[in-house]
């Protein structure tokens, strides 16, 4: 399940990055705003329906709760992961290493369903399994990506900074970590968009977000809902990508012109 | 030689005294678990949730010995860790392995009663646990002891194999074999559609991905724009994408009704098979384009040299040197699509889904895990299998894999 950053992406050369992300915020606003309003559109798709339009709850609440559970999850995982990460890889919790490195990418081929599905008989219904399903999902290519770069960073480089006096905690934070940031940030791109797929499959297990009205649509038959959310979801996802895509080019400036 | 290690370092004599930490915490997180959570669970049906007991109602005393004393072996051998030690602890994993379902026998027997026929025995808190910490040691001494492939595959199949042969013959009251039992049928025709799905989809995206690879190396125009579309469908929510195909697969089969003939509809294999192929493509294809661009222009210089034609060039020695990183793509299309297809049973795709959506729908946990634990076991079997597929193809001397950090 893995995905990964590649170079190529939508933007043109003549298309400033940051149009990307600005213009799939704006669908998605105009999206939440707008399908309350859209009846007729939406009445195309189904025209013997009783009802359209998602009422049970505003997409915006539905969107907020999302972007709640996400970031709670993201927070978790983040600090989690990078902790852990960077534990193993100093000097004292080096014996642990092997064995996290092997956990991370053996946990990669654990499919999100089947951790959200695995969470729910311990934990119950509700958001609580599903924040615990994305941490225990989310954390793995966070783990892995801070490990990776932690590793791949020059070991002459971290000797020279030690050996202009430098103390370990100044090695870390203004050698180690500045270096690896841009595979810290992939695994963090690839961990929420992840997360944000996973979350609405949250829906199943009664968790209120964006999933809702997809569900509702396929248990109803009724292709409006359907849209309504998917497009929803979409959008949320796609802006967020294109955020991390942004933040990445900014990195990778600053990094080269360092 | 850096500085570093030319500077004269103190010997602290206690310094040299280098216990195998990871063994000794897991071993102690065994312990805590078996001790204070509940090992197993005894309901009297299959809606209510049951009641707990612990290590020493479950198993009595003798059990609670004998399994505590080979975790304190363990912490034991850790101390002073020698490869002679990580063999000793190695048998203890596996002894552990083979006795837990010999252990879930002796519980079902001493907390079920013959008078309630339908009581259900399940795993404890516990249980997980020391499952999960027992494959961790695992992995870890495996990695200590360097084992070989072979051996690590005829030792997880002899566990397996002990395993099925305590579920299928002394285990009747366990209740992940009671939801079997009840809808084997279904599980085997769940399992098939599973598999089949999975594995048209990834034959469909071998087939696809390596033509698309193909033409983008025609022409180099198009290659910007396709991954930039792959990219984009790669971030679209599974959810998002089987829920927008029910519409245009509808209208389809409504059009035509050849289509509808053939099983077409907004619901069931097409939509799935469709969103699963557009999610395939992206793993393939950027596996496939790295994996012809990396073969050496020096190979193929020579290639040239002997006289090869470029059809030849290409079946003959380019694709055959990019065979590893291919099957790398299939791996990881496949572990992705075999998750994917659970979530296709959303749509109706069937599947061993849809034992998880109805079971959350029912509250029925023992369904959840009869979906659940077979998905993740197909996962780990197919990422094992082609990576093994995958080293065995590698040429020796180049052990360097592409993509294998983000």
């Amino acid at each position: 399940m893995s995905h990964r950053v590649s170079s190529f992406s939508l933007s043109s050369p003549n298309v400033p990055a940051a149009v990307w992300p600005a213009l799939w915020c704006l669908l998605l606003v105009a999206c939440i705003w707008g399908f309350p309003y859209a009846e007729g559109v939406l009445r195309m798709l189904e025209p013997d329906a009783k009802e359209v339009v998602y009422h049970r709850a505003s997409l915006a609440s539905l969107l907020g709760h999302h972007l709640l559970v996400v970031s709670v999850a993201a927070l978790i995982t983040i600090v989690g992961g990078m902790l852990a990460a960077i534990a193993v890889t100093r000097e004292r919790g080096r014996d642990f290493l092997p064995l996290v490195a092997q956990v991370a990418s053996l946990g990669q081929t654990f499919p999100p369903v089947a951790v959200l599905a695995l969470a729910v008989p311990a934990l119950g219904f509700g958001t609580l399994p599903i924040i615990v399903a994305l941490v225990l999902y989310g954390t793995l290519p966070i783990v892995r990506n801070t490990l990776g770069g932690l590793q791949e960073v020059d070991k002459e480089v971290k000797s020279s900074a030690i050996a202009m006096g430098m103390t370990p905690w100044q090695v870390l934070r203004q050698v180690e970590l500045p270096l690896a940031a841009p595979v810290i940030l992939a695994g963090v791109r690839t961990s929420i968009t992840i997360n944000i797929s996973t979350a609405a499959i949250g829906a199943t297990v009664g968790a209120r977000n964006l999933g809702d009205p997809i569900i509702a649509g396929i248990v109803n038959g009724n292709m409006a809902y359907i849209v309504q959310g998917a497009l929803t979801i979409a959008l949320l996802a796609l802006t967020v990508d294109s955020l991390f895509e942004r933040l990445q080019e900014l990195l990778r400036s600053r990094l080269s012109t360092a | 030689m850096s500085l570093l290690e030319a500077l004269p370092r103190p010997q602290v004599s206690w310094r040299q005294w280098q216990p195998n930490s990871v063994l000794i915490f897991l071993a102690c997180a065994m312990l805590a678990a078996i001790w204070l959570f509940d090992v197993v669970s005894v309901a009297p049906n299959r809606i209510v949730s049951g009641e707990g007991a612990g290590l020493i109602d479950a198993v009595g005393w003798l059990g609670a010995l004998l399994v505590t004393s080979v975790i304190v072996t363990l912490v034991a051998l850790a101390l002073q860790p020698s490869r002679h030690g990580y063999q000793v602890a190695l048998v203890g994993v596996l002894l552990l392995l083979l006795l837990m379902p010999f252990g879930l026998m002796v519980a079902s027997n001493r907390l079920i009663s013959g008078d309630t026929p339908g009581a259900r025995l399940n795993m404890g808190m516990a249980y997980w646990c020391l499952l999960s910490f027992l494959l961790l040691c695992w992995v870890e001494l495996r990695l200590r002891l360097v084992l070989l492939r072979r051996w690590t595959i005829l030792l997880v199949l002899a566990v397996g194999l002990v395993w099925s042969l305590c579920a299928t013959l002394g285990l009747e009251a366990l209740a992940l074999g009671q939801e079997f039992r009840a809808r084997d049928a279904q599980f085997w025709r769940a399992l098939r559609e599973h598999i089949t799905l999975v594995v048209v989809s990834v034959a469909i995206s071998i087939g696809l991905g390596l033509s698309l690879t193909l033409l983008m190396r025609r022409y180099s125009k198009l290659q910007k724009s396709a991954f930039a579309i792959l990219n984009f469908l790669q971030t679209i929510p599974s959810i998002a994408l089987f829920g927008l195909m029910l519409g245009p697969l509808a209208w389809l089969a409504a059009q035509w009704p050849l289509l509808s003939q053939l099983g077409v509809s907004g619901i069931g294999w097409a939509p799935a098979l469709i969103a699963l192929v557009a999610y395939s493509l992206l793993p393939m294809v950027r596996n496939t384009y790295i994996a012809l661009e990396q073969v050496s222009p020096d190979t193929l210089e020579a290639a040239r040299g002997m006289g090869m034609r470029n059809s030849q060039r290409f079946w003959q020695v380019r694709l055959p040197l990019a065979l590893p990183v291919l099957l790398e793509g299939v791996r990881i299309t496949t572990v992705q699509a075999i998750g994917l297809t659970a979530v296709a049973a959303l749509i109706g795709a069937g599947g061993l889904g849809s034992f998880i959506f109805q079971g959350l729908g029912q509250a029925a946990m023992d369904m959840v895990l009869l979906g659940a634990l077979p998905i993740l076991m197909l996962a780990l079997m197919a990422d094992a299998g082609l990576g093994a597929l995958a080293d065995v193809l590698r040429p020796r001397s180049d052990t360097a894999r592409p993509g294998e950090i983000e």
